[in-house]
């Protein structure tokens, strides 16, 4: 299989981290509830990941709320920043993960700055926003759907210059784009464990500049008399027992992208997902391709999207059609009734991916010029 | 044998303690806090020897690790809060 689904998942993980799943597996009880060796060794693993998720992202070891996933991240940034009726300005390219949240809380939400790869557009639009006054800011450093790469470092000048505190959700650029929470001055960075850092499913981080509320209430391991949640992070935002198999991957994960350079990566990402862009326009997709491009490509096929990616699977490649839960990017780039094809390259991004999907796509145009069928998405407006 | 004990208001802190301490050559212990020594539950400390503490004690002032509180434990058990 030619897998091209690294926005969803990385999924041939670096051996090292299913070593350490399995070690942790066999050595670790639970981290911060014991003294013996297989609890300490427990806790060993879990500030181990503290430490080297620190060490990549320019933070103290305290400032990484481990999490479930990206998602999880979120919400509890989320919930420490909004209120009811708090106004929230986003990007056009947020993905379910910050609009449903904010929906839930109610939250009058200002969205900025639709332009594909336009930053000037993106920060325009944003200055206007937050000018006008807003409680918070919530946006995304790439397009989980387009691979536009947003000038969070700009945005993030803005919000502090406004005086705004704002979350970047680091989902898509999370191992393969510099991301530092002291540079940005972020309050909080949120990101899955599974996707550019190669961990295992089911982990996250939150890096948090600021303290939080808890999403979770529960126990800690620590200050066990009270029944109030601690003060002080990270344990502040890890009720209950830790996913220390995962946690043990994760950092396996992280010491690889330490090693290998996560500009290194991302230059790879990115120079497929160009050469793939160029090739899909030639074969005369629509294509949706520009300047500040991650690793990931968007394009129309003449068959609804989901129909492209099925045959595609049947012949190796594992691409995601859809709307890619982000609903509003789709309704940015005017894709929401068609959706799109997704290629999402990962650490091992290579020419020869590009080239057997390249010949794969080439046969999907040819075998559907004639084949025309309806597109599969009603209508609809999701904000 | 007089032992000294850092207790922390939190395991992660605790733990930073013992990396930082580590990295400066200083030895340490990390353990779970004894339930005589803080009411509060289910803390860790760190162990240290007489001859290490002041030292640990200042690498820990120095690289900002909040420490909750120190104590002496004397050869016939006896413990007591000290500030060093």
């Amino acid at each position: 299989m030619i897998y091209l689904d690294n926005g969803a998942t990385s999924f041939h993980k670096p051996a090292a981290v299913k070593k350490a799943v399995m070690d942790a597996m066999d050595r670790c009880a639970n981290p911060g509830r014991g003294g013996y060796a297989a609890a300490m060794e427990a806790a060993r693993q879990v500030y181990r990941c503290r430490e080297l998720a620190g060490e990549l992202f320019d933070c103290r070891p305290e400032q990484v709320v481990l999490t479930s996933n990206c998602t999880h991240g979120l919400n509890i940034g989320i919930r420490t920043l909004v209120r009811p009726g708090s106004k929230v300005v986003i990007s056009g390219f947020e993905h379910n993960a910050v609009t449903r949240p904010l929906h839930a809380m109610n939250a009058n939400i200002t969205v900025a700055g639709r332009r594909l790869f336009d930053p000037e557009d993106t920060l325009v639009a944003f200055e206007k926003a937050l000018r006008g006054g807003a409680d918070a800011a919530v946006f995304t450093h790439v397009s989980n759907v387009f691979g536009y790469i947003l000038p969070v470092r700009e945005i993030s000048r803005l919000c502090r210059r406004y005086g705004v505190p704002f979350i970047i959700d680091a989902a898509q650029s999370a191992g393969s784009q510099s991301v530092k929470l002291d540079d940005l001055g972020a309050d909080f960075i949120a990101m899955p464990g599974h996707k550019g850092l190669l961990g295992p499913q089911g982990t996250g981080l939150l890096l948090c500049g600021r303290g939080i509320e808890p999403l979770l209430y529960g126990g800690t391991g620590n200050q066990s008399i009270f029944q109030q949640m601690p003060e002080d992070l990270p344990e502040r935002g890890e009720a209950g027992t830790m996913n220390v198999p995962g946690i043990a991957g994760l950092s396996a994960g992280v010491r690889y992208l330490l090693e290998s350079g996560v500009e290194t990566i991302g230059r790879k990402e990115s120079e497929q997902a160009k050469r793939c862009a160029k090739g899909l326009e030639k074969l005369g997709f629509q294509v949706f391709s520009g300047r500040n491009q991650g690793g990931t490509v968007s394009f129309v096929p003449k068959v609804d999207c989901e129909s492209a990616a099925e045959f595609l699977a049947k012949m190796g490649i594992a691409v995601r059609a859809g709307l890619h839960c982000a609903p509003l990017a789709h309704e940015s780039a005017g894709t929401l009734e068609t959706g799109t094809v997704r290629v999402s390259f990962g650490y091992d991004a290579a020419c020869w991916q590009t080239d057997k999907f390249l010949a794969a796509a080439g046969k999907l145009q040819n075998k559907t010029e004639k084949n025309k069928i309806s597109y599969c998405y009603p209508r609809g407006n999701p904000l | 044998m007089k032992t000294y004990f850092v207790t922390f208001r939190s395991v992660t802190f605790a733990q930073r303690g013992e990396s930082v301490l580590k990295k400066s050559g200083v030895n340490c212990v990390l353990q779970r806090t004894p339930r005589w020594m803080e009411a509060q539950g289910c803390g860790y400390c760190l162990r240290l020897s007489v001859k290490d503490a002041v030292q640990a004690v200042n690498v820990l002032r120095q690289k900002q690790v909040p420490m909750r509180k120190i104590y002496l434990q004397a050869e016939d058990g006896d413990i007591q809060e000290v500030q060093l």
